[in-house]
């Protein structure tokens, strides 16, 4: 399957803008970072505790919903998918 | 009286009186400072039916306890009247170095009565107060006149102004201090125009006295600390300022495009945070005592859009950008920066574009009404043309001028203003985010962010992530959220503080700067008295639950694209228990029991 991924702000510095991802099997939306942290140090020390927690404040949207209102880490990716990852940004 | 001075100026305008009186300790206590004394000076001289360009208005600058204080992003003051854009009470609130040095000269309020017979500005240096013929500075931008004062006055001196929108009465028009804050909404810079009153030029040699300067320096260290430990306090804001949310919105679907058509704007990214720190941005800037710099120096160098100054903001990247269908960065920052210049404010010169844009599309109006000007979304050059027209008084923007609920009122089709209660709504589509609709709907001064940033949980997961999309439980969160901004607003720090504090580090804070034991319910209830009391001043001047509502776009035009394609604002599942606990009957009139309660 095509996954989209799109990093924003900071993160944009680490990986780039966007990045279309082909995944041969089924996967997490825990899974697939786990992976993009082997292949970006720096994104992984950014997003997550050095125990695996995602740090607080960043939001992660699968198509435009907060993964903490789907099943979090758990979350299965489907085909077509747009990741959206945010570092914590306020304003108003 | 420590934290406040005590002391205020009443200035008749049209006599050229100078008064200075006194702010008993029990009303401080009680309304804080800013907003909320503001307020009630509003509510106990003024009839609120008054017009709000007569001489019979009054005009408020008022600032809070802290600021001025060490405390951090402790540099807000507001700007108190009734609002002549949709004739609420309005408050607008404003950072810089204004507020503090109105503290610095030993005043908390400045409250102006009537008119003056020609044009005037206010020259205050400590216990000098001088009412200074304005007739060379008239006409001229905020930027000249900025100058002009300084150099005739004193060159540290901090200058609030209106530029030619507010001597025009352009109903949006804005005060402007140190040139790029803006105390933005709600027109309350024509009130000023309407007085005659060019600027206040201030300047002040004194201090802000607190109990216990060690015990205030640590709380003082605490609080920042905590802002620090924050997303506001990180590199977010500083490297990117707040346009930094037009990509998170957009990701949720939740960005208004085209008058609110839409929902999701495929190119948003062009007007982002990230492309200005890219193209535009010179160096961050910062109010008095700002840890955060949220503020943006910018440069355009593209001849079509040249210009420099500061901005954009999230607001007007949204306002100028997206809701007009522009992705031009460069057009809306020039857009912005002749806002900053003449003194309009942004959200709603922006909306009130976008929805002229959408009448024209709609054939409701024609080139013959614009002045021969196709107003097609999308179309950036024509959006700039607008703008200046309205800055400079000139065919078509004189109807601009009047914001989109009056212009579009005029060709009999209010129905494409994306109001609530006449003012524009900013840049979260409620049909995506359920409680921030609740919140532009019950808004004291009508569609407005920060009066209540549910966004804050719905969207950026500060401090909890709640479910934008869901309306349980969302009343009782944007009552949490106004009571707490009332009181903030009221107590002189900038809102965005409130990312990294919570009631009760701010009632520490007050508390330290003030000796009084201020504990968190106290300090949310000032908030809910204040909310109160802009209630009642609404329902007097004729406001009533009929005003508590959204446009009908919202509620029954689905978002058409993106990924929150297909919802509506479910505003009837949240207003009726909105009512009930802010301790309202179902017209929306707060009882007996309510005002009793808070001291009303
Ligand atoms: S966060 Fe922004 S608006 Fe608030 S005080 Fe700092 S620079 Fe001013």
């Amino acid at each position: 399957m095509k996954i989209t991924v799109r990093a924003f702000a900071d993160y944009r510095e680490f990986i780039g803008k966007e990045m279309e991802l082909i995944v041969p099997e089924e996967k997490t939306i825990g899974e697939l970072l786990a992976e993009l942290g082997d292949r970006y140090p720096k994104l992984r020390s950014e997003m997550f505790t050095p125990t695996g927690e995602l740090k607080d404040f960043i939001n992660i949207f699968i198509n435009g919903r907060n993964i903490a209102f789907l099943k979090d880490m758990a979350t299965p990716l489907t085909d077509g998918d747009i990741i959206a990852l945010f570092p914590p940004v306020a304003g108003g | 009286m420590y934290g406040w001075i005590g002391r205020y100026l009443r200035i008749d305008l049209g006599s050229g009186t100078v008064r200075k009186e006194v702010i008993t300790p029990d009303l401080a206590r009680k309304y804080l400072g800013g907003r909320g004394l503001g307020t009630h000076f509003m509510m106990t001289e003024v009839d609120p039916k008054v017009d709000p360009l007569s001489p019979q208005n009054k005009l408020i600058f008022a600032a809070g306890p802290l600021c001025g204080t060490n405390a951090p992003s402790a540099s807000h003051y507001d700007v108190i009247s009734k609002g002549p854009l949709n004739g609420t009470i309005a408050a607008s609130s404003s950072g810089g170095l204004f507020g503090p040095m109105l503290k610095y000269a030993g005043y908390d309020m400045i409250i102006l009565e009537g008119k003056s017979a020609k044009p005037v500005y206010l020259w205050i240096c400590d216990d000098v107060v001088e009412i200074r013929d304005a007739a060379e500075i008239w006409g001229k931008t905020v930027p000249e006149t900025t100058e002009a004062i300084r150099s005739a006055t004193d060159e540290e001196a901090s200058v609030a102004c209106i530029g030619p929108a507010g001597e025009r009465l352009v109903l949006f028009a804005n005060v402007m201090n140190e040139c790029g804050r803006a105390a933005g909404r709600s027109g309350v810079g024509a009130v000023m125009g309407s007085k005659n009153l060019k600027a206040i030029a201030v300047r002040g040699t004194g201090a802000v006295r607190v109990p216990d300067p060690k015990a205030f320096r640590e709380a003082v260290v605490k609080a920042s600390a905590k802002i620090k430990a924050n997303s506001v306090g990180g590199k977010g804001l500083k490297n990117y300022g707040t346009d930094v949310l037009v990509n998170i919105l957009n990701e949720l679907g939740g960005l208004p495009t085209r008058n609110f058509l839409d929902g999701y704007f495929p190119t948003a990214d062009k007007v982002g945070g990230e492309s200005l720190a890219k193209q535009l941005l010179i160096r961050p800037r910062g109010c008095y005592a700002c840890i955060i710099s949220c503020g943006r120096a910018t440069k355009v160098t593209n001849p079509k859009f040249a210009g420099q100054g500061e901005g954009p903001e999230y607001e007007t990247a949204w306002a100028f950008g997206p809701d007009c269908g522009i992705d031009d960065l460069d057009a809306v920052t020039k857009a912005n920066y002749i806002c900053n210049d003449y003194g309009m404010d942004t959200i709603t010169m922006g909306s009130s574009v976008a929805c002229a844009m959408n009448l024209f599309e709609n054939g409701v109006i024609t080139t013959k009404d614009t002045d021969g000007i196709a107003l097609n979304f999308g179309d950036a050059e024509a959006m700039v043309e607008l703008v200046r027209k309205t800055a400079e008084g000139e065919g078509f923007g004189k109807k601009l001028a009047l914001g989109s609920y009056r212009m579009a009122e005029s060709y009999g089709h209010p129905e494409y203003s994306m109001t609530c209660k006449k003012q524009e709504m900013p840049a979260y589509d409620p049909r995506a985010i359920q409680g921030i609709g609740l919140n532009f709907a019950t808004g004291n001064r009508g569609g407005c962010h920060v009066r209540g940033y549910t966004i804050s949980p719905e969207v950026l997961g500060q401090p909890v992530k709640l479910d934008p999309r869901v309306t349980e439980g969302k009343p009782a969160l944007d009552i949490t959220f106004q009571d707490l901004t009332a009181a903030l607003d009221s107590s002189g720090m900038c809102l965005f503080t409130t990312f990294g504090l919570g009631a009760e580090d701010l009632a520490e804070l007050l508390s330290a700067a003030t000796g009084l034991n201020i504990t968190t319910e106290e300090f949310m209830k000032i908030g809910a008295r204040i909310w109160n009391l802009e209630r009642l001043f609404n329902l007097k001047a004729g406001l009533s639950a009929l005003d508590d509502k959204l446009p009908e776009r919202l509620t029954k035009e689905p978002i058409l694209t993106g990924p929150s394609k297909g919802l509506v604002n479910r505003i009837d599942e949240m207003l009726p228990e909105y009512y009930k606990l802010r301790g309202w009957d179902s017209a929306g009139i707060p009882t007996k029991n309510t005002l009793a309660d808070l001291g009303l």
